[in-house]
């Protein structure tokens, strides 16, 4: 399931440096903010995160300090890392992938909102819920392909990472990346080709989760290991994801 | 098997109920416009039974649903007044108003055939004619949406499938037959006159001979649903094998929806309507048939949202 940005976002590149001419100067940078620029009007930013999966050695941190930011009740996380063990002896591995909601550019969740209690912030890109206005129908958590929402039990709402929109307003970076003692985060603005995540991303090759879905997601992984436990019925080789949720299967 | 699902018991009710009551007004409206709205007669007897039949089911379901919201646990008992702030391309939103006027437009149609209604006087006919006719479209809109509901989100590839709606529009069709059969059945009277036991089975003949053909297309849509999700490659393959031989709804959908809600009750109609049908005798199905049948085709209609709404929520992507 490993897949790299798709060819049609790399069409998108070319026709954004035509357009800007800013050709010589981070040209690769502007390669994969460039879709999710194309759609929006100039100027706005497009907050994204790019998680370098081989600094991760799963501390929690994130977890822990997204949990202690937003007193989410017992149960349930807006952040995660999920541990990924996979092959059959000797050949076996263990890795990290940390988890949050991908504020996507075409996010289903927000289309099939029957209240629009939940929209993306013209401004950052940011996908939040006004929970004042949502009514709990949980078809936005049916809808997110990531399973990145839950029904807040006390607000009887949707919830889900919202990239700390209280501290990016202000300034600061999200409790997440500030606490990760490895500095395996990087949080910034796609659309700006000169910010660190744009220069990052143009170094490596980055993916992101799913993308067949097609809800175009602004959170990047380096080198982070995709396999699902349902892979293990493919290769036949021994494959366990642990999530935060109670039930087994990641879905 | 409901437990941690996101949409449980009373949302896989609603669909249910939602589909019978818009099935019922549909059957109840074309079967009156099929047979010229006149003010007396056999269509006019089916077309009774389900205009008062048709409002019922749908606005229980939509209590349900009330239950079912996160923001009704809390305490917050009014908020899904939310709903008719705004209207959008949401399959949720367009369908909260398409239930609203439903609930409206059925319970005038049902108000055109009460006994002696103040305020009708002699345009009874004309306006039950002319809401039966905004009554059609309205039912098959009220049933179709409860499947592109589910059928909107590329996130649960056994509902994403645009059969799925056609699925539950014949199922709801089907279950509003067998509902209006079912209560003109318990209600008939037992010391009948011959007059009024000839239009029994006339009226019986009508509603169980389009059962059939209903049941009918189901089976073709089934069929269409379940091979070209087999016959592709990727998370829908892997979300179908949920109810294929082997899966863990298998022996709910075979026998609860494919044997008890289609192919018994098919083949029980057939033996009575196929004589009438192939050599002009009389049709006269007893009447303990035509309440089992149409029972063993409610319970068919309710376990195919059973299974789907469950199938649905346990598969997903494959793949990170």
């Amino acid at each position: 399931m490993v897949t790299d940005i798709p060819p049609s976002e790399q069409v998108n590149r070319r026709d954004f440096l035509k357009k800007t001419g800013s050709a010589a100067v981070g040209a690769g940078a502007a390669g994969v903010s460039s879709s999710a620029l194309a759609a929006r009007p100039e100027g706005t930013k497009q907050y994204g995160m790019l998680i370098d999966a081989r600094r991760c050695y799963g501390v929690h941190a994130c977890t822990v300090a997204c949990k202690a930011k937003f007193d989410v009740p017992l149960g349930h996380n807006r952040s995660w890392v999920e541990y990924i063990e996979k092959g059959n002896y000797p050949d076996v591995t263990r890795s990290f992938l940390p988890r949050l909601c991908n504020h996507c550019s075409k996010p289903n969740c927000v289309s099939v909102c029957p209240t629009g209690a939940t929209w993306k912030r013209e401004e950052d890109g940011i996908v939040v819920i006004d929970p004042d206005i949502c009514i709990g129908c949980k078809y936005c958590i049916l809808a997110c392909p990531y399973d990145m929402r839950f029904a807040n039990p006390e607000t009887g709402a949707a919830d889900k990472c919202d990239f700390c929109v209280h501290r990016v307003t202000e300034g600061l970076e999200p409790a997440c990346v500030e606490a990760c003692p490895s500095r395996a985060r990087v949080f910034g603005d796609l659309n700006d080709p000169d910010s660190e995540i744009s220069r990052t991303i143009a170094r490596n090759p980055v993916t992101v989760l799913r993308p067949e879905k097609g809800t175009e997601p602004n959170v990047f992984y380096i080198a982070a290991d995709h396999s699902d436990e349902r892979n293990s019925r493919v290769e036949n080789q021994y494959v366990r994801v642990d999530t935060n949720r109670r039930y087994a299967e990641r879905r | 098997m409901t437990e941690g699902l996101v949409w449980g018991l009373p949302v896989v009710f609603y669909l249910f109920l939602a589909g019978m009551g818009a099935g019922t007004l549909v059957v109840s409206s074309s079967v009156l416009l099929r047979g010229g709205g006149g003010p007396r007669g056999i269509h006019v007897d089916i077309a009774r039974y389900g205009a008062f039949l048709a409002p019922v089911p749908v606005m229980v379901g939509c209590g349900l649903l009330i239950f079912e919201l996160g923001s009704f646990h809390t305490g917050h008992w009014f908020k899904w007044i939310n709903l008719y702030k705004v209207i959008n391309l949401s399959p949720m939103s367009i369908g909260t108003w398409l239930l609203t006027f439903f609930i409206f437009i059925s319970l005038a149609y049902a108000y055109t055939f009460v006994r002696n209604a103040p305020y009708l006087g002699e345009n009874r006919l004309s306006l039950r004619r002319l809401l039966a006719w905004v009554s059609v479209p309205l039912g098959i809109g009220v049933a179709v949406y409860t499947g592109v509901l589910l059928g909107a989100m590329p996130s649960r590839p056994f509902w994403n499938s645009p059969i799925l709606a056609l699925l539950f529009l014949m199922s709801a069709l089907s279950t509003g037959v067998a509902i209006i059969l079912l209560t003109r059945a318990l209600l008939h009277p037992r010391k009948a006159d011959s007059e009024q036991q000839l239009r029994f089975h006339a009226s019986g003949y009508i509603l169980t001979s389009s059962d059939i053909l209903l049941i009918g297309i189901e089976l073709v849509v089934i069929f269409l649903f379940i091979m070209f999700a087999y016959l592709t490659v990727g998370d829908v393959r892997y979300a179908i094998a949920t109810i294929l031989p082997g899966g863990s709804l298998a022996s709910y959908f075979w026998f609860g929806v494919v044997a008890i809600g289609l192919l018994i009750p098919a083949l029980i109609e057939l033996y009575f309507v196929i004589p009438r049908l192939l050599y002009h005798r009389e049709y006269a199905a007893p009447r303990g048939v035509e309440i089992v049948v149409p029972l063993a085709v409610l319970v068919g209609g309710f376990m195919l949202r059973y299974v789907i709404v469950i199938a649905g929520q346990v598969t997903g992507p494959v793949g990170v």
